[in-house]
């Protein structure tokens, strides 16, 4: 280990901050911080610690760059491209204690919270105001919203609201070096370079945010959710086309194909969907209740007209969390199928959905594995899931194949190898195909205006060895 | 490539990359333009040399169907409006100024107008970018899909950093559908300070989803035929049962008269072309303050605001500056000069604690593109 201070020395020095119990070190204690919401990977922390107060939080980024030690930053590790985990000599500095919401401005509809805060728990908190915080990954009773900017968190009702990026406000930012910095204005408007934008997104690579300045939504005064089933795959994917270019802005339009509605209907998350449909469409609209009616009526037509056999209108508040809960836990239900899954995010432009989502069916049968598709069909964000079980030979290496072959597929499409989970270690090896080495090149730098020594979250996002090729390329100063 | 009395029109990426070169080799910098409309917009910039991109223009992709359209640096907004329209989309970012300024100075200075109220900024629209920085290298960064997050996001980067970073020579935009009803009212707000206030706030909380809300001065108000007091003007749109709705809840604050819908065309136009341009922002329950405390101090000259994000945007002749800018009145908020004699450094700037740390990031990543300073030098993030 070529580190300046041991991990015995470094471990008094965060218990010296945060207490005996919010350092762990054995191996039995570390286990849990060994994977992410992606569990194809494994990997060891020298420690783990958890800050119980943003000033902890800041005595210890400042005591990490001391003794000049790696670290992670993790929220809920409900993350799907291994972004959360440490290796070797690095620490994960844990922020799920940092839970607070500080304050909310209903008024400018603002709120301060803590990084480690749960998103629904914001959200639960704001409805006392009639507000909501608008991003809702499917993982939102357990993810955080300081992993939220870390990754620009999406969820189905971004297709209407937008992402994590049109949601922060201001970001109190502890850099890795210890120094304190405000990106964005909660009070006015920011000036010079958008670094408030630059920072949503690093995946924990430029620093850790002490709090975080969201913007909350005003909650709609009606909500109408649709479900509507589909013979086939492709009428599924006209009807998404078709609703689109009415010039209706669904609050959401998420598709499930078959292998997924069986898996949901298999489970204790089972919706009501129609087993054997080929795929199902979950669509909502919500705003002023005024005229929601019309919109309603459209996408009823329109789905009739692209082949759906039946549309389910839900307008009771019951009703709409039924057809939801077989969406969002989704994958939870898959791991009836197998016990391993690959939880995939790749995005490609609407318009070639129909297509690319038969070769993802060819790819599935050529590999001799079940692939299961839910998505966020209305901005064309993919999610193709392989359940497999790893204890059976070869299995493993096909699914991977498997994936690769997507992804290709996805970047010949025009569109690109992840819209919301992330690089992270899992996706370093696609970068190459949609980026030049100027480019990557460039990104490695930014992040070394941040991070200078490269210690936040090392060796994700951007592959290392592509700003060398630059270097040796184009001759310039590293 | 076409060379007028020291501005030279770039008419390709490799012309924009050959210039940038050259500049490097003679050791001079670049002064990067678009149609050259906001040329002066209070960030003077000092440069041997001119480059304007307004010949590289054009519709490079538009996938209807996708709800994306790539567009050359130099293509007009005015073109994109048409080509959109034909498919019932359009790019709803209406920056103050002519229809005939070029997307890609739209993107570079970040403007916006008044439908950044449910739209937001040019932050919230782009998708993807090609840049040639000053090193001379193309970097293309974001995507063409509507989500995206592959690496670090370089996009917000180069969007609203003035030309200092690099040189855009092709966007690509996320469209929108048309709305089905599109209907502008201006309504009278009450002189009375309190009054106007508790306008405020029950318009903030009405059962309406306006695409811009602007409040105009009684001089703005006239300019644009759409009263004599101060005014609001409410763009409601959607389809024809909730625009109906939208205005009957309007019409509880007061009377409210029906605009002409070119009135948002008129409006970005009406700027004269001496006046000099601030704004100033604080969260919009300050609306009120802010608004008093601009239009006083504004001697002459229109006032508008962008209610629902707290913005005060004064156009004032010269003179009436000292009044304006004399002191942070605005505290804890912003003040950013647009266009005028008034450069931003001379602003009187609120204490913040994090500002040496800022500009040291800012001067890191103004190195990282643009390391020997010859895009824009003297608007943002110089390296010293």
């Amino acid at each position: 280990m070529n580190t300046v201070v041991s991990n015995t020395e470094l471990a008094a020095t965060l218990r010296s901050i945060t207490g005996d119990s919010s350092v762990l070190t054995r191996r039995s204690q570390l286990l849990t911080y060994t994977s992410d919401g992606l569990p194809t990977y494994r990997k060891w922390p020298a420690l783990a610690v958890f800050p119980n107060t943003r000033d902890e939080l800041i005595q210890v980024v400042r005591a990490l760059a001391l003794a000049k030690r790696s670290f992670v930053p993790r929220g809920a590790g409900t993350g799907l491209s291994g972004g959360a985990l440490a290796e070797g000599d690095a620490v994960v500095v844990g922020l799920n204690r940092l839970n607070r919401i500080i304050s909310i401005d209903a008024e400018n509809r603002l709120a301060v919270v803590e990084p480690g805060t749960v998103n629904a728990h914001l959200t639960r908190a704001a409805s006392a105001y009639g507000l909501h915080y608008a991003p809702d990954p499917s993982s939102q009773t357990a993810c955080t919203i300081g992993g939220n900017v870390a990754e620009n968190a999406g969820g189905p009702h971004c297709l209407k609201y937008g992402v994590t990026l049109n949601h922060v406000a201001a970001l109190t930012v502890i850099l890795p070096e210890g120094e304190i910095v405000t990106l964005g204005n909660a009070d006015g408007e920011d000036e010079g370079y958008d670094l408030l934008g630059a920072f949503i997104g690093s995946e924990g690579c430029f620093g850790i945010a002490t709090d975080v300045t969201v913007k909350l939504t005003r909650n709609p005064e009606a909500i109408v959710t649709l479900l509507a089933d589909f013979t086939s795959v492709e009428s599924a994917a006209h009807a998404v086309s078709a609703i689109i270019a009415s010039g209706i802005v669904p609050a959401a339009l998420e598709m499930m194909d078959n292998a997924t509605i069986r898996a949901v209907e298999a489970s204790i998350y089972a919706a009501g969907y129609p087993a054997d449909a080929a795929a199902v469409l979950l669509a909502e609209v919500d705003g002023l209740l005024a005229g929601l009616e019309a919109d309603v009526r459209l996408i009823d037509r329109l789905c009739v007209e692209a082949g759906a056999r039946t549309v389910r209108v839900a307008r009771e508040e019951g009703e709409r969390m039924r057809l939801w809960q077989g969406r969002k836990k989704a994958f939870g239900a898959m791991g009836r199928i197998a016990p391993d899954l690959i939880v995939q995010d790749a995005v490609v432009p609407r318009t070639k959905l129909p297509e690319v989502l038969a070769k993802i069916g060819e790819i599935g049968r050529h590999h001799r594995i079940m692939i299961c598709n839910v998505f966020h069909a209305g901005d064309g964000n993919l999610h193709p899931n392989i359940a497999y079980d790893a204890r059976n030979a070869g299995v493993q290496d096909r699914a991977h194949e498997a994936m690769r072959e997507i992804m290709t597929v996805c970047i010949s499409a025009g569109g690109t190898i992840t819209g919301e989970h992330g690089i992270g270690l899992d996706k370093l090896d696609y970068m190459p195909l949609i980026f030049t080495p100027h480019t990557l090149d460039a990104m490695c730098q930014i992040r070394r205006v941040f991070d200078p020594e490269r210690r936040s979250n090392p060796e994700k996002v951007v592959p290392i060895h592509s700003c060398r090729e630059w270097y040796a390329a184009s001759g310039a100063r590293p | 490539m076409n060379v007028q009395t020291g501005h030279l029109h770039a008419c390709t990426v490799t012309e924009v990359r050959e210039e940038v070169r050259t500049a490097l080799r003679r050791d001079e910098s670049i002064r990067v333009a678009g149609s050259g409309t906001w040329m002066d917009a209070g960030r003077p910039v000092s440069a041997e040399r001119v480059l304007s991109v307004a010949s590289l223009n054009g519709v490079v992709n538009y996938e209807p169907g996708d709800f994306t359209i790539t567009v050359r640096a130099g293509t007009e907004l005015q073109l994109i409006a048409d080509t959109a329209a034909k498919e019932r989309q359009w790019l709803p970012l209406d920056p103050f100024g002519s229809p005939t300024g070029t997307v890609g100075a739209t993107i570079a200075t970040g403007s916006f107008g008044p439908l950044a109220h449910a739209f937001g900024s040019p932050r919230d629209h782009v998708l993807g970018l090609r840049v040639v920085t000053g090193t001379g290298n193309l970097l293309i960064v974001g995507g063409r899909v509507v989500k995206n997050v592959a690496g670090f996001d370089l996009t917000r980067l180069f969007t609203g950093s003035w030309g200092t970073l690099g040189i855009i020579t092709e966007a690509t935009l996320r469209l929108r559908a048309l709305p089905e009803v599109d209907e502008s009212y201006a309504l009278t707000v009450d002189s009375d300070p309190q009054a106007m206030d508790a306008q405020l706030r029950a318009l903030s909380t009405a059962p309406i989803a306006p695409y811009a809300v602007e409040l105009l001065n009684p001089a703005l108000a006239k300019r644009l035929d759409a009263g004599t007091d101060t005014t609001l003007l409410v763009r409601l749109c959607g389809n024809a049962e909730s625009v109906r709705a939208q205005r009957s809840a309007l019409s509880r604050l007061n009377t409210v008269r029906p605009a002409d819908p070119r009135i948002w065309n008129t409006f970005a136009e009406c700027e004269p072309a001496d006046a000099s341009v601030i704004r100033f922002a604080r969260r919009p329950s300050h609306l009120g303050d802010l608004w008093r405390n601009a239009v006083r101090r504004t001697a002459s000259g229109f006032v508008h605001a962008s209610v629902g994000r707290g913005i005060v945007r004064c156009m004032a002749s010269d003179t009436g500056w000292d009044d304006l800018t004399g002191e942070a009145w605005w505290a804890p908020g912003s003040a950013i000069v647009e266009r005028g004699a008034v450069a931003p450094h001379r602003l009187p700037v609120p204490q913040n604690a994090s500002a040496a740390a800022r500009a040291r990031i800012s001067r890191g990543v103004k190195s990282v593109f643009d390391p020997s300073n010859i895009l824009n030098p003297g608007i943002m993030g110089d390296v010293q």
